[in-house]
């Protein structure tokens, strides 16, 4: 659980985008092994460590719609200096339109240092260069940023190589053990954070992913925690003994939206992550929940039944100027604003049927992205491109699902046992 | 439930067949609050009371229950009893919590009209973690100990 940190050594180059925004094909790249500076029995083990970030580069990419990656081949082996002065006629004749070359190197403390460079093969330039001094056992973050350098530079946006998920594990069937977990978006690093001996639901991470804010059951009624991921100290949100649920952080993680319950009637409140008192931003009679911020924190999308079936709704994050979004048939359900603002995603509900589907933030193109009939809890990675939801199988068990926007079938996620209520981190930058 | 009548149908087959022999079997004990629990379901016609899809509103069948249950409730002021509220398994995560808590505070409100003091009952909701159909539990909670041997407290 402890957070590593990260030294840039450098940030330079630009971040041009090779891919034409409306081409279909994917970009071919190339990622030959991480070469070293160092000689004799180091870099026998330098390049063993930088075959396995190779590898794990490549497998990142290779889950992407947009880079299409070379498989990896430890012959196309190349010397420290051609990291940055690469062969680029050999790769132009191989077909490849863009490369990463980079380097592993221990350093007399034990520590590694990785060097990452993204190369357009066609004009023969540099796109972009990265590098860290990790921990020998943190070379996967590495790699990932390596991945997520290549993502960005062909791309434009950001990867989601190097972003964690929580989501409500569930084991034991029916009314289950449930704890909150955490894991790296590959899956990697999976850990437990509550004990099983209390209910939990819907696990929302700060944008730094140093805070997970949560619903418990702790005492017999549902209200917001939160867990400091470093410590596993928890707290709760409130004071009083008020039903509150769907917690969401801001975009600077400063305050939390969330909504109460006072009589049969749920609001929308904010509050200072710190504590504090609660500002209540919606008076309608009915259930109003689900808040999720914009991401400049200027304004806040919600579900609402006061029209008389469920409707998302956006206003302001003070709760001035509300006004309704959706105006379809079904319910709407669950909004999620997107990373980049330029769109929400929900749940529908028509009759029985449970779908996820993307609605312009402005209320244009709304068009439903999944079959169902069991989908729910849909919310966006870091990149604005892909997403993540829950899915419900026939015999009642929940598992976790990524979705890209491109139209491809979603992709269960593997983890221990069943799982809900998945949220996805922000970069961590 | 289930397992208090599993419990008592056990007691009962041991007892017959032990009959006459010695030393006799202890009866298993139900716990004060058990018994409590059992003797409000038999007399106020059940526990749990059913809502329509989507809806919060106390129809005929389930204010018939709800009388009785206030009648054993008022006549009980020493019970505390928690209404829990569960939502449809189709409705979405938050908005059933909310659904569940709309229930529950219908029929809290619905008790206290027919005379429950409002101390006495609380309200919460499942949303659609218990697998069902919409409807509210009236859970007796306390503060009858969970065991020992008086069944009411002192003066109850």
């Amino acid at each position: 659980m402890k957070r590593i940190g990260l030294a840039a050594l450098s940030l330079l180059g630009g971040a041009s985008a090779l891919a034409q925004p409306n081409q279909p094909a994917a970009t071919v790249i190339a990622v030959p092994p991480l070469t070293t500076p160092a000689s004799g029995a180091k870099a026998n083990e330098d390049l063993a460590l930088g075959w396995q970030a190779t590898q794990l580069i490549v497998t990142d990419l290779k889950g992407t719609s947009e880079l299409m990656p070379l498989p990896p081949n430890q012959k196309d082996y190349y010397s420290y200096p051609e990291v940055t002065a690469p062969n680029f006629p050999q790769w132009r004749s191989a077909g490849v339109k863009a490369l990463v070359t980079g380097f592993v190197q221990t350093r007399a403390d034990g520590r590694i240092t990785v060097g990452c460079y993204v190369y357009d093969v066609d004009k023969g330039r540099e796109l972009g260069r990265t590098g860290f001094i990790v921990g020998k056992s943190d070379w996967r973050r590495a790699a990932h940023k390596c991945s997520g350098l290549a993502y960005k530079a062909i791309t434009g946006a950001p990867g989601v190589f190097d972003t964690r998920i929580t989501y409500v594990a569930e084991s034991g069937g029916g009314n289950a053990v449930r704890r909150i977990a955490l894991m790296d978006s590959d899956g990697f690093n999976h850990d437990y954070v509550t004990a099983g001996g209390t209910m939990v639901l819907t696990p929302h991470l700060s944008p730094d992913s140093s805070q997970i804010a949560f619903v418990s059951y702790m005492g017999g009624i549902p209200h917001v925690r939160l867990l400091d991921v470093g410590s596993g100290n928890q707290r709760d949100l409130l004071q009083g003994s008020q039903m509150s649920f769907a917690p969401h952080f801001s975009p600077d993680g400063k305050r939390l939206a969330f909504s109460m319950m006072l009589g049969a009637n749920s609001d929308i409140y904010t509050i200072d992550a710190r504590g504090g008192f609660p500002q209540r931003l919606t008076t309608a009679p009915g259930i109003d929940t689900d808040p999720s911020f914009s991401p400049d924190g200027s304004q806040i999308v919600f579900e609402s039944d006061r029209a008389g079936t469920q409707q998302l709704y956006i206003m302001n994050a003070d709760g001035s100027n509300e006004r309704r979004l959706t105006f379809g048939g079904g319910q709407y359900a669950a909004p999620d604003w997107s990373p980049d603002g330029k769109a929400i995603l929900f749940t529908r509900r028509d009759g029985g049927i449970r779908r996820i589907g993307v609605i312009g933030a402005d209320g244009s193109g709304e068009k439903l992205l999944t079959q169902g009939p069991n989908d729910e809890g849909a919310n966006w990675a870091a990149s604005s491109r892909e997403l993540i939801f829950q899915r419900t199988d026939a015999s009642g068990r929940n598992g976790l699902f990524r979705l890209t926007l491109d139209g491809s079938a979603p992709r269960q996620i593997g983890i221990p046992q069943a799982g809900s209520d998945p949220n996805w981190s922000g970069r961590m930058d | 439930m289930a397992m208090t009548r599993t419990a008592l149908l056990l007691a009962a087959l041991t007892s017959a067949a032990m009959a006459g022999a010695q030393p006799r079997p202890a009866m298993p004990q139900l716990s004060p609050i058990e018994m409590m629990r059992n003797d409000f379901a038999a007399r106020s016609g059940g526990s749990t009371v059913y809502f329509g899809a989507g809806s919060a509103q106390i129809g005929a069948p389930a204010a018939a229950v709800l009388a009785a249950q206030a009648i054993w409730i008022r006549q009980h002021p020493e019970m505390l009893v928690r209404i829990e509220g569960s939502a449809d398994p189709g409705d979405t995560r938050d908005h059933a919590l909310a659904m569940g808590a709309r229930r529950a505070n219908e029929v809290r409100n619905y008790l206290i009209l027919l005379g429950v003091p409002a101390g006495q009952v609380s309200a919460t909701s499942w949303g659609k973690e218990h697998p069902g159909t919409g409807r509210t539990f009236t859970n007796i909670v306390g503060p009858a100990p969970l065991s020992g041997p008086a069944l009411m407290p002192a003066g109850g």
